[in-house]
């Protein structure tokens, strides 16, 4: 019961994350949250055999784009097409227009790039090193500074 | 765009997320309430098992009825027949009723009123069945040796292997009653637990 309180609380607190990633590979609301619970699924079926070898967050990034990259390629849903209601969900105290559409011009951008770069720009946007980019994706990080 | 307006409004998108820790909380509620009805799938496959078993034999009984001559082995035969067919509908509409204690749609409060009623009439419905099956036991007894061997249990003479074998089917039965308990008082804590983490 403590490892699913563990799971819970390490959940919660990466969620942004969760959203971000979920986002980036999906087209409309709907498949956003099909994926949304399909990595927190995936995580938790992962989160078992997690050792600590790497840091949570790299375990959270690796899981939850590969799983996004598997569902992509199951349900073929290649389009770059941008079809998002409200980028940002839930936002009720302060939802603010522009906010939004400037995100929509941002996913617009991402959604351009193919499925590995849109992952590499996603990282590095998140503020990750070369070394924890390539850690995360497999690749080398002489490999994620010249795709990047 | 460039690559450092993208990174800015990004790190406005995280600061906004940040701030909403609800994302979660559905997904989590939905885990948990499939966690806390599979809790309950292993049981009720058992017991729906169990009461094919039972409403077979007691069918059976039913149609070797008039086989029973005396009115203490048609006493048997009634108690074993409301036991065969009376006991796994009561069980299994308990288990329906505690598998169906919504988790996701109700205040924390009202699950677990919920699930304290529902546990209440499915161990209840243990306890009576527990202290039942040493009477349906001996009624099963009587009942089996009449249609099957056409001997009356009751007044047959019986050695010492005979009464042995009886002692050993008490044990039998005090063991499978006291396993059957237990099973049923550990799932239900179980998943008492899980209610319990939601507070």
């Amino acid at each position: 019961m403590q490892k699913e309180q563990e799971f819970v609380r390490i959940i919660k607190q990466h969620e942004g994350v969760i959203f971000k990633i979920t986002t980036m590979y999906t087209n409309n609301g709907d498949d956003q949250k099909d994926l949304y619970q399909e990595v927190v699924y995936q995580l938790w079926k992962s989160f078992e055999t997690f050792r600590a070898e790497s840091k949570i967050s790299t375990w959270m990034y690796r899981i939850a784009l590969n799983t996004a990259l598997t569902k992509l390629k199951k349900s073929k849903r290649m389009g770059n097409s941008v079809s998002i209601n409200r980028v940002v969900l839930e936002q009720t105290e302060n939802y603010d227009p522009e906010f939004e559409e400037r995100l929509k011009v941002l996913y617009a951008h991402i959604k351009q790039l193919n499925q590995i770069e849109k992952g590499l720009m996603l990282l590095l946007l998140e503020g990750k090193k070369y070394e924890e980019i390539a850690e995360i994706t497999g690749l080398t990080p002489t490999n994620v500074g010249t795709k990047i | 765009m460039e690559l450092e307006e993208m990174q800015a409004l990004w790190s406005d998108l995280t600061n906004q997320l940040d701030h909403q820790k609800k994302l979660t909380d559905k997904i989590i509620m939905n885990m948990t309430q499939e966690k806390y009805s599979n809790k309950f799938r292993t049981i009720t496959t058992i017991e729906t098992i169990g009461a094919i078993f039972c409403f077979t034999i007691g069918v059976c009984v039913l149609a070797n009825f008039s086989k029973l001559d005396t009115w203490y082995l048609m006493l048997c035969g009634v108690i074993m027949v409301a036991f065969l067919l009376g006991l796994p509908v009561l069980a299994l509409r308990a288990l329906r009723k505690i598998r169906a204690v919504n988790i996701t749609n109700k205040s924390f409060k009202e699950a677990l009123l919920d699930f304290s009623k529902a546990k209440k009439n499915l161990m209840n419905i243990q306890k009576g069945a527990v202290a039942a099956s040493f009477v349906v036991m001996i009624a099963a007894s009587g009942v089996g040796a009449k249609i099957l061997g056409n001997k009356d249990f009751f007044l047959v003479e019986r050695n010492i292997w005979a009464n042995f074998s009886i002692l050993l089917a008490l044990v039998f039965v005090s063991f499978t009653s006291y396993w059957g308990y237990r099973s049923y008082s550990k799932i239900t804590n179980s998943a008492e637990n899980i209610l319990k983490e939601l507070e």
